[in-house]
């Protein structure tokens, strides 16, 4: 009978987790590969997968019978570079920062937003990036299993909780600031040339400072860098915002609900201990003001007795009189 | 007995009328003792039964000898007017003995049949009626109902004692054998049954099943026959289902759900289903359309099977027809978080005897369609599993619910491929592709069986048949349904035809099959040669 998928056969397709807080994929592993794509110039189509979030074979690659998963051969971006499709690195390979970097990016920062997705903070980014297209409870079991997870492969148990968290938050805050005097001023990190290098960091950065709440302790470190906060924006304005005017119908395999927007774009750069003074002082002022309210209650209700059981007195003297009376 | 379902007639008494007797002296019914019988006849002899309309005068029982014989006498009376006419009387009181775990109303609740009789007659049959329910509770090992006289002051009254024997052992299990029409294929279940825990006639199971699809099914149920009120037995099934689809369409289904049966009846049958199903590719060559599939879904679905089968057997019909429509409609959840498709299938058999060597004509025509709706749902694919798939290991005659299988092609052998994933390590596989199914499915078949001329086949069951069948997968989904033409349809049926040996034994039905394919296509999984079906009952 009809052989289905003899068309478009030349067309590569980037599988990838849907689109949330204003980014083409709001997944960590997604979006690095698809800047990478972008920063080479490389015509794709972008597709959609909202129904397996713990996949590990997404993101994917695919033109006809080509495939190139994310779980093999050291994931997608080492799948095309090896089959000679796209490779921005030929001249880095070399070059022995450029792999220790490569080495810090994808360990302690990879680490540390795998942390602060799934436990950091309240995992509610995560449930939206991944578990919004999902019926409720698959969702809640699945993002349990994933947590559970997480804390096998980062080591964390309930005596060494404390001691990680400040592990991992201190590994990303020296990642960060070697990888802003990295920076400095350039438009990329190596040469002013863009390399997987750049794909991989600029989308863990755009992920923190778009995906994470307000109150992460990473945004804030990250924050603490405004070179790289330009770096990261310039970099979307160009790749992202510019192209997706530009860019061909998406396909998307499930109904997925509507992306809602992030607000504005002006950083505030206080760090997690700020906001928490503030919001000690706004409590306090909101627990005398209840306390008053609460006096003023106690008071109303006793007045109300008193006044009523006075009345009581007085209706049942006003009675024994009556009685009194008829009896008398 | 004239007239035994006549209105019963209104005269009264005149002459000896109330007689205790059991009914299992008339009616042959499963019961432990029958000196028991005798014993209490003569004890209700000495209640007084004559005295119910004669008076207090109580003829005075001599010897044993006597007694009998004057029992004996009675019985013939009775009988005697029961031949003439009906016989007025009603149910005075039901009294339940023996049930010490059993809660009284599910006794009762099967021994409201009793309520309405009028007559003899129809007391017998409904206490038959009751006996065979009660037994079909199956918590009792035996159930033994007595009809005694009712009381003195109320003539024309009779009492009914139900006695029952709760199961020494609740704990049973079993292994049988069944074929699963729309898997294509037979299983092998393994169960054990705990009756009867809680004194509502709850049967509680859970079972072990092997599908030689590589399916691989652990279920637990529970069967209840009367839920608050309720007319019919709810049951309620959980279950992990794990099937193996890798060789055929590269991807592995694994559920687990919980399945309510509403309603169910000797036509009907309602049943909700939820459940949790997540399709994964651990091979990792799946092709496109099945990569877009895989993932977690949400089930919930209500199905609604009408079956009527009036054929003789299902293991070698040789008269009468059958009919069955299915229905199944997903996406019950106030959000279009779930799968939503409607599936609907249906298949119709008719056997024409032909009245030599005990030869019969089977006609079978089957159908199936499903869809997809909700937004845009012309454009939407349809799931996976939900599909149709031809072929597999049993006899298309055995297996009755929809289109599975044809004779020569095999496990989901025809129909709609896609390439899968080419994996560049030099001993690639190029011509590997993707089973996916149809959203319409139509086969038809012909089967003539016969008896051989020799006796010892003859003794054994042993026939032969000669067959013929087609049938043809399209798809309709993802804008697919604007190419679709009945012509083209038609023009790419598969067809086969072939001879074959039948071998039925106890548990399943086997076939020896020379099939000659005589329309396929190029991905088709089929073969000219020797087959071997088996189908469980």
């Amino acid at each position: 009978m009809e052989q289905v998928g003899e068309r478009e056969s030349e067309e590569f397709t980037l599988i990838a987790r849907k689109p949330y807080f204003d980014l083409p994929t709001a997944c960590p592993v997604c979006l690095p590969l698809f800047i990478y794509l972008k920063l080479a110039h490389f015509p794709f189509r972008l597709s959609f997968n909202s129904i397996f979030p713990d996949s590990d074979q997404i993101p994917y690659v695919e033109s006809g019978t080509y495939v190139a998963y994310n779980n093999e051969n050291g994931g997608v971006i080492e799948r095309l570079k090896q089959d000679g499709i796209v490779d921005l690195d030929s001249e880095f390979h070399s070059v022995p920062d450029w792999v220790a970097m490569k080495a810090m990016i994808s360990s302690w920062l990879a680490d540390a937003m795998m942390y602060e997705l799934w436990v950091g903070s309240d995992g509610k980014s995560a449930c939206k990036i991944y578990y919004s297209d999902i019926s409720w409870p698959i969702g809640k079991v699945l993002f349990l299993k994933q947590v559970y997870s997480v804390k096998q492969r980062l080591g964390i148990t309930k005596d060494n909780a404390e001691q990680r968290e400040h592990e991992i938050y201190k590994r990303a805050k020296i990642a960060y600031g070697a990888l802003s005097t990295r920076l400095g001023d350039q438009n990329f990190l190596f040469d002013d040339r863009p390399s997987s290098l750049d794909a991989t960091f600029l989308g863990h950065v755009l992920v923190t400072l778009h995906a994470l709440p307000e109150t992460s302790v990473l945004r804030s470190k990250l924050l603490e860098h405004n070179n790289i906060v330009r770096y990261a924006d310039k970099l979307k304005m160009e790749l992202i915002e510019s192209s997706s005017s530009s860019s061909g119908p998406q396909i998307h395999s499930v109904p997925s609900s509507s992306t809602p927007k992030r607000g504005p774009s002006n950083w505030s750069s206080k760090p997690k201990s700020k906001p928490k003074r503030e919001k000690t002082e706004e409590e306090k002022k909101f627990k005398r003001r209840a306390k008053y309210f609460l006096a003023a209650q106690l008071l109303a209700v006793l007045l109300f007795l008193s006044v009523m059981g006075g009345s009581d007195a007085d209706d049942m003297e006003l009675d024994d009189e009556d009685e009194g009376i008829v009896y008398g | 007995m004239s007239n035994p379902d006549s209105v019963p007639d209104l005269t009264p008494p005149d002459s000896e009328r109330q007689k205790p007797f059991d009914t299992n002296e008339i009616d042959e019914e499963e019961d432990n003792g029958g000196d028991e019988n005798d014993v209490e006849d003569d004890d209700e002899d000495e209640d007084g039964n004559d005295g119910v309309f004669r008076g207090p005068n109580r003829p005075k029982p001599q010897s044993r000898e006597a007694r009998f014989r004057s029992e004996k006498l009675k019985m013939e009376s009775l009988l005697q007017r029961m031949k003439t006419g009906p016989v007025s009387v009603r149910v005075h009181d039901v009294i339940i003995k023996g049930n010490t775990k059993t809660k009284d109303h599910i006794i009762e609740a099967e021994t409201e049949v009793l309520n309405n009789v009028g007559s003899m007659q129809e007391l017998l049959k409904a206490s038959q009626i009751v006996n065979l329910r009660l037994q079909a509770l199956e918590i009792f090992d035996s159930v033994k109902i007595t009809l005694d006289s009712g009381p003195p002051e109320l003539p024309g009254t009779a009492n009914v004692i139900i006695e029952v024997v709760e199961t020494a052992n609740p704990l049973s299990g079993q292994i049988g054998a069944f074929t699963k029409a729309e898997a294509g294929s037979s299983i092998v279940e393994g169960s054990l049954k705990y009756k009867n825990l809680f004194g509502y006639g709850d049967l509680w199971d859970g079972s072990l099943a092997y599908g030689f699809d590589h399916s691989t099914e652990l279920s637990a149920g529970l069967y209840l026959p009367r839920f608050k009120g309720l007319v019919t037995p709810v049951t309620a099934r959980a279950y992990l289902l794990s099937q193996d689809w890798l060789k055929f369409s590269s991807y592995k289904e694994r559920t687990m759900g919980l399945s309510l049966g509403l309603f169910s009846s000797e036509h009907h049958d309602v049943a909700y289903n939820i459940a949790w199903r997540t399709l994964t590719d651990p091979s990792q060559v799946a092709s496109r359309f099945v990569r877009r599939q895989l993932g977690h879904n949400l089930l919930s679905s209500l199905k609604y099977t009408f079956k009527v089968d009036r054929r003789n057997s299902t293991m070698r019909p040789t008269r009468g027809y059958a009919f069955v429509s299915t229905t199944q409609l997903g996406g019950l959840v106030p959000n279009n978080r779930s799968l939503r498709f409607l599936r609907q299938e249906f298949d119709i058999r008719y056997v024409v005897p032909l009245g030599f060597y005990r030869a019969a004509l089977n006609f079978g025509v089957s159908g199936g369609v499903v869809f997809p709706w909700g937004n845009g749902f012309s454009s939407k694919p349809s799931s996976l599993p939900e599909r149709f798939f031809l072929g597999g290991n049993i006899s298309p005659v055995c297996a009755l619910g929809g289109p599975t299988a044809l004779w020569g092609f095999k496990t989901r052998g025809l129909g709609p491929t896609e390439p899968r994933r080419q994996v560049n390590d030099g001993t690639a596989d190029p011509s590997g592709v993707d089973y996916l199914g149809g959203d319409l499915a139509f086969t038809a078949l012909a089967d003539l069986s016969f008896d051989l001329p020799f006796r010892w086949f003859r003794e054994k069951g042993i026939h032969a048949h000669v067959f013929a069948c087609a049938g043809n997968v399209a798809k309709l989904t993802e804008n697919e349904y604007r190419n679709f033409s009945v012509q083209k349809f038609v023009e790419s049926l598969r067809s086969s035809v072939g001879v074959g040996l039948v071998v039925p034994t106890s548990f399943f039905r086997m076939e020896l099959n020379y099939c000659y394919i005589m329309k396929k296509f190029d991905h088709d999984r089929a073969k000219t040669g020797v087959r071997l079906t088996f189908s469980a009952a």
